[in-house]
C-alpha cells in the first residue's frame, strides 16, 4: 500500500507537469493506473454458475446469426485474442465489416461498447451485433423460433430464466453474464501496480515513466482500465483497403447510409466519421473511444480500423503526434485531439514503452469450446 | 408487440380486405365463365431485362447464397419440385413455392394471401424476410452499387442510380413478362378427353366456382382440408421457420399448434373458423409444378382430383360446398387431361431466363477516394 501511495504521489506529480503543457487537458485531473478490480455486476442481470455456462454456449453457437454460420465466437476468437486477427473483422459471408474486432476481454468493466459507443452495455451489444447486416444479420424471431427447437436450450433457459421457452432478450443476458466471466487482471502490470516490484522488468518500469511522463499515455489511456471512454480523432490513417477492395466499398457505403447522414455527406465521405454517428456534430467527426490497453499482446492489429499490425507501429504512430485523416486535415472536418504533439521518443524509449503496453496483457485465456446441442422435434402438446 | 426491424416493415399495413370469407358460391355455369388465354402484359423492355438479371443474381439475399430463381426456377414454370421449399439457409421452408407464371394478374399474392397491394410490395416481402432472403435492402442497394453492369442498365432503363426502389420496380416489371402462352386450351387444340375434363370443370365437378377467370383462380382463400404436411412438425428446422412467422404474425399459441393457419393471420377469427383457408391456387402450367397445394401434400393431378372426388379432407372448418362430386374413374382422367392441358410453354430461354454470367464478387472503383459515392 505504501509503494501504491508513493506512485500515484508520483504519478499526479507527473500529471501536473502533463496538464501544464496540453491545453485541452487544464485544470483536469487524469486517475492514475491502477489494478483492476471486479468488474460491475448489473442489478437487473446477476451473475450465476448456470447461466454463465448457458452463456458461453451461446456464445459458441452460430445459430444465433442470420444462416446459422456466425456466432459471436467467428469474430471473437479466443486463439485470436478474443477478437479477429485482420484489420476488418470478418463479417457475415458475403460482407466483410468495417471495423477492427475488439476483444472482448475485460468488456465488461467498459460503461459502453463497440468503437463509438453504441452501445450502452454487453446486453446491448451482443443483439446489435448479431442482427447487423455485415455481422451476424440475425432477426429475433428466428433466432428465438431456433432456441425453443434446442431441448437442452429449453432446460437451461428455464432454469436460468423461469420460461417457459427461451426468449432472445434471455440469450442476450446470458451472453453478457459469459462475458462478465471474461476477465484478465493478474497481469504484470497489476501486480506490479499492486506493490510486487519484480512484476516488471526495469525496461517495463521505464516504460511506464514515459507512458506517465514524456509520452503523456496517461492523459487519456488512465485509470485502471487504462482508458478515460472518451472519445478523440488521433489522425488514424484511412483504412487502405477501402481503395482496393470492391466488398470493403461496398460495406462503407452500406454503413454511412445505414447509419444516417446527409445526401451531400454520403457522396462525400470517405473514412470512418465514428463517434459523429452518435452526436450528428461536425466536431465528433472521426472520433473513437480511447482503447483499453489490456490485454494488448493478444489482440493485434490495433485501431478502430486495424492500421497498425504491432505496438511498435502503434507508438511510433503517437511519437510522430498521430497523423492525418479526412476528418483532421480539413477535408471533412479539422478535428485533431490538440493533445497529440510529437513526443521526440528515442528508439531505446519506444522499445520501453512497448515493452510496458506489453506488460499489461497477462496469460492468455483460453477456454475449451463448448458442446453445442443439437435440434430435435418439439414434443407433442398435451392438447391441441 | 415484437419489435419490426428496418428489414421487416410490417406488412399489415398492406393486407388488404381481399381474401374473401364467403363460401363457395353456386357454381358458375358451364359456358358463361371467364375462362380465357392470360392477355399478354406490355413491358417496358429495359426495366424488365433489368428485373430479370437481379431477380437471377445471389448478391440479393443476405449471405449471397440465393437468388429469386433459387426456389422459382424456369424449368419447373417457377416452381422447385419440392413439397416444401429451401428457405434461406439455416431455415427451412413450411410452404410450397407457387409458380410465378401470371403473377401480375393475381389479385393478392402467398397462400395465405398476405399481401393484397402490388409486386412491388411481395418483391420487399421476399427479399427481406429474414427465412426467405434475408438481405438488408440498404445493403442490398449498395451491393448493385457496385457492379458496373447495373449501374449501366438501371440508368438506361430510366431508373437513374441504382436505389432498393428501383428493384422493387423493376422485379415487378419483369415477372409482368410471365405469361401463359400456348396451352392447348388456349389455342383450341384440346384432345377428346380434355375437351370431356372441361366439362366436367365447369359442371358437375363444380371446379369452376373457384378457379374463374383467365388465370382459373377467383384469388380467395378457402379451407378445403388439406391433410397438415407431418414433415413440418416433424422436421424441427421446418418447425422452428415455421414458429419464425408466427412469432411475426402474432400467431396465438404458436408453440402449441401443429397447423398452418393459413389465411387466419389476416382475419384473426377468435373461434379460429378461419384456420386452415388458403387461396386458391391458378391452374396454368400445373405439368410443371408438382408436387402440389400449399404444403405439396400431393404429388400428381390424379390424386389432387381423387381428393376433390371425396370432398375434400377432414377439418371442421372445411367449406360446406366441399362434398363428395361422384366422378368415376374416367370422368377423373378427363378432368386431369383438361388440367394437362392448361400448361403451355416453358419460359426457360434467353427471353424469360438470364442465362449470362453474373459475378458474385464487387468490382473494385478505381480511385475510389477521388470519385463521389
Amino acid at each position: 500500500m505504501k509503494n501504491m501511495k508513493k506512485l500515484s504521489t508520483l504519478a499526479a506529480g507527473v500529471l501536473i507537469s502533463v496538464v501544464a503543457i496540453t491545453a485541452a487537458h487544464a485544470g483536469s485531473k487524469v486517475p492514475p493506473l491502477a489494478p483492476l478490480g471486479d468488474p460491475p455486476i448489473p442489478a437487473d442481470n446477476k451473475m450465476s454458475a448456470a447461466k454463465t455456462k448457458l452463456g458461453k454456449m451461446l456464445f459458441w453457437d452460430p445459430r444465433l446469426g442470420g444462416d446459422a454460420s456466425t456466432a459471436c465466437v467467428t469474430c471473437h476468437e479466443p486463439d485470436q485474442g478474443w477478437g479477429f486477427a485482420d484489420a476488418f473483422s470478418r463479417g457475415y459471408p458475403g460482407t466483410v465489416h468495417w471495423r477492427n474486432s475488439q476483444t472482448v476481454i475485460n468488456s465488461a468493466y467498459l460503461m459502453k461498447q463497440f468503437w463509438a459507443g453504441s452501445a450502452a452495455s454487453n446486453e446491448k451489444q451482443a443483439p446489435s451485433a448479431a442482427k447487423g447486416a455485415v455481422a451476424g444479420n440475425g432477426e429475433n424471431d428466428v433466432m428465438e423460433a431456433r432456441l425453443a427447437f434446442i431441448p437442452e436450450y429449453r432446460k437451461l433457459f428455464n432454469e436460468v430464466f423461469g420460461t417457459e421457452w427461451p426468449l432472445i432478450s434471455d440469450a442476450w443476458k446470458a451472453i453478457a453474464a459469459f462475458e462478465r466471466t471474461l476477465i484478465v487482471k493478474d497481469t504484470p502490470v497489476d501486480k506490479y501496480l499492486a506493490g510486487d516490484k519484480k512484476a516488471l522488468s526495469k525496461q517495463q518500469v521505464r516504460g511506464m515513466k514515459l507512458f506517465n511522463g514524456k509520452a503523456n499515455c496517461i492523459a487519456c489511456h488512465n485509470g485502471a482500465l487504462a482508458t478515460d471512454q472518451k472519445y478523440y480523432n488521433l489522425g488514424v490513417p484511412t483504412a487502405e483497403r477501402w481503395n482496393e477492395d470492391g466488398l470493403a466499398q461496398v460495406t462503407y457505403r452500406y454503413e454511412i447510409y445505414a447509419k444516417g447522414v446527409t445526401q451531400e455527406m454520403y457522396r462525400k465521405l470517405k473514412d470512418d466519421p465514428g463517434f459523429y454517428f452518435r452526436t450528428k456534430e461536425k466536431k465528433d467527426m472521426g472520433k473513437f473511444r480511447t482503447a483499453p490497453l489490456r490485454y494488448l499482446k493478444y489482440t493485434a492489429p490495433y485501431m478502430h480500423n486495424g492500421a497498425f499490425w504491432d505496438l511498435t507501429e502503434v507508438v511510433n504512430f503517437y511519437n510522430a503526434g498521430g497523423g492525418q485523416n479526412d476528418f483532421t486535415d480539413g477535408t471533412m472536418s479539422k478535428n485533431k485531439t490538440p493533445i497529440l504533439k510529437p513526443l521526440g521518443l528515442s528508439e531505446t524509449e519506444v522499445e520501453d514503452l512497448v515493452a510496458f503496453l506489453e506488460g499489461f496483457s497477462g496469460q492468455e485465456l483460453k477456454i475449451k469450446a463448448p458442446k453445442l446441442p443439437d435440434y430435435a422435434p418439439l414434443p407433442n402438446p398435451a392438447s391441441n | 408487440m415484437k419489435v419490426i426491424s428496418y428489414k421487416k416493415r410490417v406488412t399489415s399495413a398492406l393486407f388488404a380486405g381481399l381474401i374473401g370469407t364467403t363460401a363457395l358460391t353456386g357454381a358458375v355455369i358451364a359456358g358463361e365463365n371467364d375462362h380465357g388465354p392470360v392477355k399478354m402484359i406490355k413491358v417496358n423492355a429495359k426495366k424488365a431485362e433489368l428485373g430479370k438479371r437481379l431477380f437471377f443474381d445471389v448478391r440479393l439475399s443476405g449471405d449471397a447464397a440465393i437468388s429469386c430463381a433459387t426456389c422459382h426456377q424456369p424449368d419447373k414454370a417457377f416452381t422447385d419440385g419440392l413439397a416444401l421449399s429451401k428457405a434461406y439457409p439455416g431455415s427451412k421452408g413450411f410452404r410450397n413455392t407457387p409458380t410465378l407464371m401470371n403473377t401480375a394478374v393475381r389479385k393478392n399474392w402467398f397462400h395465405d394471401g398476405r399481401i393484397g397491394t402490388n409486386l412491388n410490395d411481395v418483391t420487399r416481402e421476399m427479399i427481406t424476410e429474414t427465412y426467405i432472403m434475408n438481405m438488408d435492402m440498404r445493403l442490398m442497394q449498395e451491393r448493385i452499387k457496385q457492379d458496373p453492369v447495373y449501374v449501366k442498365m438501371f440508368k438506361d432503363a430510366g431508373y437513374g442510380e441504382p436505389s432498393n426502389g428501383s428493384v422493387r420496380k423493376a422485379i415487378p416489371e419483369y415477372l409482368k413478362t410471365l405469361t401463359s402462352r400456348n396451352s392447348p386450351f388456349d389455342k383450341g387444340t384440346m384432345s377428346a378427353s380434355a375437351k370431356r375434363g372441361y366439362e366436367i370443370f365447369n359442371g358437375k365437378a363444380q371446379c369452376a366456382s373457384c378457379h374463374t377467370g383467365a388465370n382459373f383462380t377467383n384469388d380467395k382463400a378457402y379451407n378445403r382440408g388439406v391433410p397438415e404436411n407431418p414433415e413440418i412438425w416433424s422436421d424441427p428446422m421446418r418447425h422452428m421457420t415455421y414458429v419464425a412467422f408466427g412469432l411475426f404474425m402474432g400467431i396465438e399459441n404458436i408453440m402449441n399448434i401443429r397447423r398452418d393457419v393459413g389465411a387466419h393471420i389476416l382475419t384473426h377469427k377468435a373461434d379460429g373458423s378461419d384456420i386452415g383457408k388458403f387461396v386458391t391456387p391458378t391452374l396454368r402450367e400445373l405439368k410443371y409444378t408438382a408436387p402440389y397445394m400449399h404444403n405439396g401434400m400431393f404429388k400428381s393431378l390424379f390424386e389432387v382430383v381423387a381428393f376433390y372426388n371425396q370432398g375434400g379432407g377432414d377439418d371442421k372448418n372445411k367449406d360446406p360446398n366441399m362434398k363428395p362430386l361422384g366422378l368415376s374413374f374416367g370422368e377423373q382422367q378427363d378432368l386431369v387431361s383438361f388440367l394437362e392441358a392448361l400448361s403451355g410453354d416453358v419460359l426457360n430461354t434467353k427471353a424469360h431466363a438470364w442465362k449470362d454470367k453474373i459475378p458474385t464478387n464487387y468490382e473494385t472503383i478505381e480511385n475510389w477516394r477521388s470519385v463521389k459515392n
